[in-house]
C-alpha cells in the first residue's frame, strides 16, 4: 500500500471545561504521517495529548479543527475502523468469558465470516502465546495477560494498522519483551503499528520512528538514531587495554586534532540485565525439569 | 451501513449486556424479593373467601411488578452503561467499525430482555400463587362459584405484564437518554425517577388542555404533555382479570403498544444525539 496508514494535519482538539466552558486545548496543530509497514511511537509526558490523537485517529472525537485520515479515508467514518485494530490502556474485559470466547466475541463483531472465524481467533491466540490460557476466565488473567488477550481481539479482524495504547503499562519486563516480540511479528507480517507510551527504554528498540509531544504540541520527530545521536562524535569499544596503551591512545588522538571527551564503561540497560538474567535462570529450571 | 451486519451487532451487544445484567447481584436479589413479596401477599389479605381475595393477590402481585420493575428498569439501564463507559470496554467496542447507536440500540435491547426476564417470572409467580387460591376457593365452595365462567383470566394476567413490560422499555430508554449527557450513575438515577414520576402523573396534563380554549397556552400544554408519555395508559386496568367484559380490544392493546414502540425509538435516538458527542 503506497498510501500513509495515518496522515494527520493542523489537528487540533479544544475540551469545554467547567460551568463557564473554558477551552482546554489537549492537541494544537498537530502535523503527523506514519508510514505503512512501520513501527511508530508517539510519545510524551502524562497529559501530552497522546490519548486524544489516538481517540481522533479511531473516531472516538471529533476533531475541532484540521484532518485525520486512516489509508486516505476520514478517520470518522466508521467504514475506516475496519482496517483498524486497538488496544486500549489498562484494558478491561468481560470476565465471565474465556479468552476464547472473548476474541471470537470481538471477531464477530467485526464480522469475521464464519468460516474464518476459528482460524482466525485460534491464530491470533497463538500469536499472543495464550493458547494455554485461552480457555480460562478472562476474570483470572493476570495482568500480562490481559494486554496480551488484548493484542489478540485487536487482531483478529486482520487489521493492516494496529494501535496500542500504553501497551506494557503495568506489565513486568518480560511481558513487556513479549508485547515488544510481537510486535516486531506484526511489522514482519506487513502490519503498521503505531504505539503510545511513556516508557521510553521500551519504545527505543522498538520503532523505526518517533514523534514526541508536549502539552498537544509536536516537539520533534524522526528516526530514533537521527534523534538521540550525538553527531560530532563516535565511540571505541575497547578491550584489554593497558594503562600504556590507554596513553598512547590518547596521546595519538590528540596528535590527530581529536578531543578524547569522556571515558566510560560499557554498560547493558538494566531491562537487558534483568531479561538475560530470568533467561538463563528459566533455561537452566526448564533443562534441569527435562534431565529429571 | 449494511442492515443486516448492524443487525448482528446489536444482537452481539444486546446479549452480553444482558448476560452482563442476570450476573448483577442488584438483579437477583430484586427478582427474589419481588417473588417472596407476590408469595408472601396471601398472607396479608383478609380472608372472606370471595373473589376479594383474588382481587387483592392481583393488585399485590401488579403493584410489586410495577415498583419493583421500575427500580430495576431504572438502575440496571443506569449501571449497564456506566458499567461501559468507566471500566472502557465501550472504548473497545466502539474502537471496532460499530455505530454508536447501534452501541445503544444493544445496551437497550440487552436491559429490555432483562426486563422480559423479570416480569415473566413475576407474571408466572402471581399465577402460580392465583391458581392456588383459586383451587382452594372452588375446592371450599365448590360449583356455585364457577356458574359465571372461570374466577381468573390468566390471558390477562399475562397482557397485564407485556404491557407493563412496554412500558418498561419506555423508561430503559428515558434512562438511556439520561445517561447519554449525564456523568454519574447518581444523577441519572435521581432524574430518570422523575422523569417517571411525571410520565406516571402526565394524564394531568392532558386533562388541562382538553378542557383550555384553542390558544398558544394550550399548544404549550399540550406539547408538553406529548413530550413525556403517559404511563397510564398502560394500567388497562386489573379488573380485566376478573371480567370478560373489560378485556380491551385487540386494536386497543396494539394501539398501546405503537404508542411504546414510538416513544421508545424517540428516546433511544434522542439518547443517540447526545451521545454522538460524548468523550468515551
Amino acid at each position: 500500500m503506497s498510501t500513509s496508514a495515518i496522515c494527520i494535519q493542523n489537528l487540533t482538539k479544544d475540551f469545554a471545561v467547567g460551568m463557564r466552558g473554558k477551552k482546554l486545548r489537549a492537541v494544537d496543530d498537530l502535523c503527523l504521517e506514519v508510514g505503512d509497514n512501520e513501527i511508530f511511537g508517539l510519545l510524551g509526558p502524562n497529559g501530552s495529548g497522546k490519548s486524544t490523537t489516538i481517540k481522533i485517529i479511531l473516531g472516538l472525537l471529533e476533531a475541532s479543527k484540521g484532518t485525520c485520515e486512516i489509508y486516505g479515508r476520514p478517520s470518522k467514518l466508521v467504514d475506516a475502523r475496519r482496517s483498524v485494530g486497538f488496544l486500549p490502556e489498562a484494558p478491561y474485559f468481560y470476565r465471565y468469558l474465556t479468552g476464547r470466547e472473548l476474541v471470537r466475541y470481538y471477531a464477530r463483531i467485526c464480522m469475521v465470516s464464519r468460516t474464518e472465524i476459528d482460524a482466525a481467533v485460534d491464530s491470533v491466540i497463538k500469536l499472543v502465546g495464550m493458547t494455554e490460557a485461552a480457555d480460562r476466565r478472562v476474570g483470572t488473567y493476570s495482568k500480562g495477560m490481559l494486554q496480551r488477550i488484548g493484542l489478540a481481539q485487536s487482531l483478529v479482524h486482520d487489521p493492516q494498522l494496529v494501535i496500542l495504547d500504553e501497551p506494557t503499562a503495568g506489565v513486568d519486563p518480560l511481558g513487556s519483551a513479549a508485547i515488544a516480540e510481537i510486535v516486531r511479528e506484526l511489522k514482519h507480517r506487513g502490519k503498521t503499528v503505531l504505539l503510545s507510551s511513556h516508557l521510553l527504554a521500551q519504545i527505543e528498540g522498538l520503532c523505526d520512528r518517533v514523534a514526541i509531544l508536549h502539552r498537544g504540541k509536536l516537539v520533534c520527530g524522526g528516526r530514533i538514531d537521527d534523534l538521540v545521536e550525538e553527531k560530532d562524535a563516535e565511540s571505541l569499544v575497547v578491550q584489554g587495554l593497558s594503562a600504556e596503551g590507554r596513553a598512547v591512545v590518547e596521546a595519538e588522538i590528540k596528535a590527530q586534532g581529536g578531543r578524547l571527551a569522556r571515558v566510560e564503561k560499557p554498560r547493558l540497560s538494566l531491562d537487558a540485565y534483568f531479561l538475560k538474567e530470568v533467561h538463563e535462570r528459566e533455561n537452566e529450571h526448564v533443562n534441569k525439569q527435562e534431565g529429571g | 451501513m449494511n442492515i443486516i451486519d448492524s443487525f448482528t451487532r446489536i444482537r452481539l451487544i444486546a446479549g452480553t449486556t444482558f448476560l452482563e445484567a442476570v450476573r448483577q447481584k442488584f438483579f437477583n436479589s430484586l427478582l427474589l424479593i419481588s417473588i417472596a413479596l407476590v408469595g408472601s401477599s396471601t398472607f396479608f389479605q383478609q380472608f372472606d373467601f370471595g373473589t376479594g381475595e383474588l382481587k387483592f393477590i392481583t393488585d399485590f402481585g401488579f403493584g410489586a411488578l410495577f415498583f419493583f420493575g421500575s427500580i430495576l428498569s431504572i438502575t440496571a439501564t443506569t449501571q449497564l452503561f456506566f458499567n461501559e463507559m468507566e471500566n472502557r470496554t465501550a472504548l473497545t467496542m466502539l474502537a471496532k467499525p460499530v455505530y454508536k447507536l447501534e452501541f445503544l440500540a444493544g445496551k437497550f435491547l440487552g436491559a429490555h430482555l432483562l426486563m422480559l426476564c423479570f416480569t415473566l417470572v413475576i407474571t408466572l409467580a402471581l399465577s402460580g400463587i392465583l391458581y392456588w387460591r383459586e383451587m382452594a376457593l372452588l375446592e371450599r365452595l365448590g360449583n356455585e362459584l364457577i356458574l359465571n365462567g372461570p374466577l381468573i383470566r390468566y390471558g390477562d394476567v399475562f397482557l397485564f405484564g407485556f404491557l407493563q413490560w412496554m412500558k418498561f422499555g419506555i423508561l430503559a430508554a428515558i434512562t438511556l437518554f439520561v445517561a447519554s449527557f449525564s456523568n454519574t450513575n447518581l444523577y441519572t438515577i435521581v432524574v430518570s425517577f422523575f422523569m417517571l414520576l411525571i410520565c406516571q402523573l402526565q394524564y394531568i396534563a392532558r386533562d388541562t388542555y382538553s378542557g383550555m380554549e384553542a390558544g398558544w397556552e394550550r399548544i404549550l400544554v399540550m406539547g408538553l404533555g406529548l413530550m413525556f408519555p403517559n404511563f397510564q395508559l398502560f394500567n388497562i386496568g386489573d379488573q380485566l382479570v376478573f371480567d370478560a367484559e373489560k378485556t380491551p380490544a385487540l386494536s386497543t392493546v396494539l394501539q398501546i403498544v405503537g404508542y411504546g414502540v414510538i416513544y421508545t425509538l424517540a428516546f433511544v435516538l434522542l439518547a443517540q444525539v447526545n451521545f454522538r458527542r460524548r468523550e468515551i
